[in-house]
């Protein structure tokens, strides 16, 4: 798809020129009109496509998420084989194949896409805009849902002596947090701010 | 009939704007941070949206000079 987008993109910028090209020698006339139409309505919306396409995909990658500094703790322990925090573990496991920090951060379906996009853009505003503290905090209690997702039917999560029947229901509604005994999640970040 | 120059200039800000919708989406691919995705999201599609209002309107502005419409 990366290579597509960019021939696209470099095709429009080749129609582009042609099109500015006989806009100032002719005028507007009907090689004009074509070139334009081709040049501003036609090519430019299989560009939008598979540009949003790609970036919704790169969006997700921890790569991604590495790119803002104050996420360098957080991908940097991710990465530590000898790390044992929770998304360490996960990592260095593989029991997350693609996309971790998207897939730990973001609720099922394509409400918890849309929402994880969503926070994604506020995200992007209050580190571009420098609106933001150290330690970083999580927004809303991390939810049970987004673990037992993956765990919640598994047999060593069902069966586990840490499981008991009494703390089921309480893991269940989300009464208790699966990182109240699994955490931390991520390491501690300093309190210094980065920027 | 001679379109106005105005609408030459319209047109031409059409283009200008397409050419900075490519280059914003151009930096998704080449460089597919969050920070350049939510730039090309908000401002690149923003401008291609106002360049293909201009290029409907100029098309209209010149059936209107012919009378076709």
């Amino acid at each position: 798809m990366r290579g597509l987008g960019i021939a696209f993109i470099v095709v429009d910028l080749i129609l582009l020129f042609f099109a500015w090209r006989s806009l100032s020698r002719s005028g507007v006339i009907a090689s004009t009109r074509g070139w334009l139409f081709v040049a501003v309505g036609l090519v430019p919306v299989m560009v939008a496509f598979l540009s949003f396409a790609h970036g919704l995909d790169q969006s997700s990658t921890v790569a991604s998420c590495g790119t803002c500094h104050v996420m360098t703790t957080h991908t940097a322990d991710l990465m530590n084989v000898k790390s044992d925090t929770l998304a360490a573990t996960h990592y260095k496991n593989r029991y997350i194949q693609d996309h971790h920090c998207y897939t730990c951060h973001s609720d099922y379906g394509f409400g918890g896409t849309l929402s994880a996009k969503i926070a994604g853009v506020g995200h992007v505003w209050r580190y571009t805009t420098g609106r933001y503290e150290l330690p970083l905090k999580i927004a809303r209690p991390y939810p049970n849902v987004r673990c037992l997702g993956c765990h919640g039917a598994s047999q060593k999560f069902l069966n586990s002596e840490g499981h008991p029947e009494g703390v089921m229901p309480l893991i269940s509604d989300g009464t208790m947090s699966c990182l109240e005994c699994h955490g931390p999640a991520h390491p501690a970040q300093q309190k210094a701010a980065l920027r | 009939m001679t379109p106005r120059p105005g609408r030459v200039r319209v047109l031409g800000i059409a283009l200008l704007l397409t050419a900075v919708f490519d280059v914003l989406a151009l930096l998704v691919f080449l460089r597919g941070t969050p920070v350049f995705f939510a730039a090309f999201m908000f401002v690149g599609q923003g401008l291609f949206v106002i360049a293909v209002l201009l290029l409907l309107g100029a098309v209209l502005a010149d059936l209107r000079a012919k009378q076709l419409l």
